[in-house]
């Protein structure tokens, strides 16, 4: 069981109230599919996008670990999990990589913007034929004096219909392998970029979706972040924090749901017993605690071994299926658990089993997350 | 060792099990061939990072670099000409 110091566990129990209060109204949010801009304005003056930053650019100086522990307080306390995902985004779209690759001037432009929440941000990296495949990206940046023209599309964005900055992944140079790739900030009011309508999808439907477009969109040479022709390499680092800071929200909707699954097998009697005394119930449970357990250990331990230095690809993969399987475990084992109730809308389990699927969809499915690890096994 | 062999050693022990270092020819394209993908490349940069201290954030890198044995032999001295990196192998 890890242990968290009384600065750790104040600074989430600070913010217990406020995660409360921010997932009010969620079923109305989630059935219209609205973004919570009022609860994304009290995000933004809570502190919480400020976490992992250097104070210099207006963070509070916390660690990968302290800022996981307390993203979990979030998953736990907040019942938007749109919301919740919006929070992941803008912290490792563009707020990890600016603070990690970006220059002073691009640190100074935007990132104290991005940590107090008043530019929202977006990552632009999938395309209609790549998906999980992203080395094989074909959206352009062609050099021209001491600009860049950007051309192409990117789809699915997340906080794309509502993004002021997006953090852009597109060809350098010709090719399809992983070199090659450069990654450039653009503004949302730049001239040639198309925003697309907001994409209607089956779960996180707080946290709007969209395709965007690039025609002859003309940036800066200043504004690309890291070296020429090494996104890839900020896109491995973005997506080793994108796992553990977006999956860590699972653990803590895990968590949640295991309570409310406990507490209603020990008050709800059917046939003379409370439905906890059946085997056929209580195992759902001990499941869910299982890969909550599980889970935990997985994306902590990493989070360690990542800080450390070592080589966590494996250990990644393993831990972002394991919370993300479990989490869909558990949502469907807490529908089946509260029967009918868990099929009505009002009691918020039949979205809490929508949005978990798309965990294992996002950030690399199940299956390239398992041809992941049987590749590094050296299976085929 | 020279960087050769440490490369090759490393490269045959993650990606080509069923060879030794001794059938890995200098020249043989990594890439083309199929021994080092996307994947590869990124574990593979993790270890030149970690086994010779290359700072990768700050030199520029390119597919060229990883494609033989000598390319990425080549890639180390061009790394150690450019930074003050510790020669470990």
């Amino acid at each position: 069981m890890r242990t968290w110091s009384a600065e750790q566990r104040d600074l989430r129990i600070d913010f217990a109230d406020k995660f409360a209060a921010w997932g009010e109204g969620h079923l109305e949010r989630d059935r219209t599919g609205t973004f919570p801009w009022e609860q994304w304005k009290q995000v933004g003056e809570s502190g919480l996008l400020k976490l992992p930053f250097d104070p210099a650019w207006g963070g509070l100086g916390q660690d990968l670990l302290t800022t996981m522990y307390v993203l979990e307080g979030l998953g736990y306390g907040c019942r938007d999990n749109g919301l919740n995902s919006s929070v992941a985004t803008q912290l490792v779209s563009t707020g990890i990589p600016l603070h990690r690759f970006g220059t002073t001037e691009q640190k100074d432009r935007f990132l104290r913007s991005v940590a107090d929440g008043t530019r929202i941000g977006a990552h632009a990296i999938t395309e209609r034929h790549g998906g999980s495949d992203a080395a094989s990206m074909k959206s352009t940046a062609v050099r021209d004096g001491d600009n860049y023209v950007i051309n192409g599309e990117k789809c699915f964005i997340s906080n794309g219909p509502v993004a002021d900055l997006f953090l852009l992944y597109v060809r350098t140079q010709g090719g399809t392998g992983p070199f090659g790739i450069s990654t450039f900030l653009v503004e949302r009011n730049t001239p040639g970029l198309g925003i697309g309508e907001v994409i209607d999808k089956m779960g996180l439907r707080t946290t709007p979706f969209c395709n965007i477009t690039f025609d002859d969109v003309v940036v800066p040479a200043s504004n690309m972040v890291g070296k020429l022709g090494k996104g890839f390499l900020i896109l491995d680092y973005v997506m080793k924090w994108e796992v553990l800071c977006a999956f860590v929200l699972s653990l803590g909707n895990i968590r949640n749901r295991l309570e409310r699954c406990i507490e209603f097998a020990r008050s709800r009697t059917q046939f003379g017993a409370k439905i906890g005394s059946y085997q056929s119930i209580s195992n759902k449970i001990v499941d869910m605690k299982i890969g909550l357990e599980t889970s935990r250990k997985w994306l902590y331990d990493t989070a360690e071994d990542f800080l450390a230095g070592e080589n966590v690809m494996m250990d990644l993969a393993i831990a972002k299926l394991m919370t993300s399987e479990a989490n869909v475990k558990s949502a469907a084992d807490a529908v089946q658990i509260f029967g009918g109730r868990g099929y009505l809308t009002e009691f918020g389990l039949e979205k809490d089993l929508r949005d978990a699927t798309g965990g294992t969809i996002y950030s690399g499915t199940s299956e390239i997350q398992r041809d992941k690890i049987s590749r590094i096994l050296r299976v085929s | 060792m020279s960087y050769s062999d440490t490369i090759k050693s490393y490269i045959v022990r993650e990606f080509v099990p069923d060879i030794t270092t001794d059938d890995l020819a200098d020249d043989y394209d990594l890439i083309a061939n199929g021994v080092v993908d996307s994947l590869g490349l990124l574990r593979l940069i993790s270890w030149l990072e970690t086994t010779f201290s290359i700072p990768v954030d700050d030199i520029e890198i390119n597919e060229q670099d990883f494609v033989t044995v000598t390319a990425i032999c080549g890639f180390i001295d061009r790394a150690a000409s450019t930074t003050d990196i510790a020669k470990a192998a």
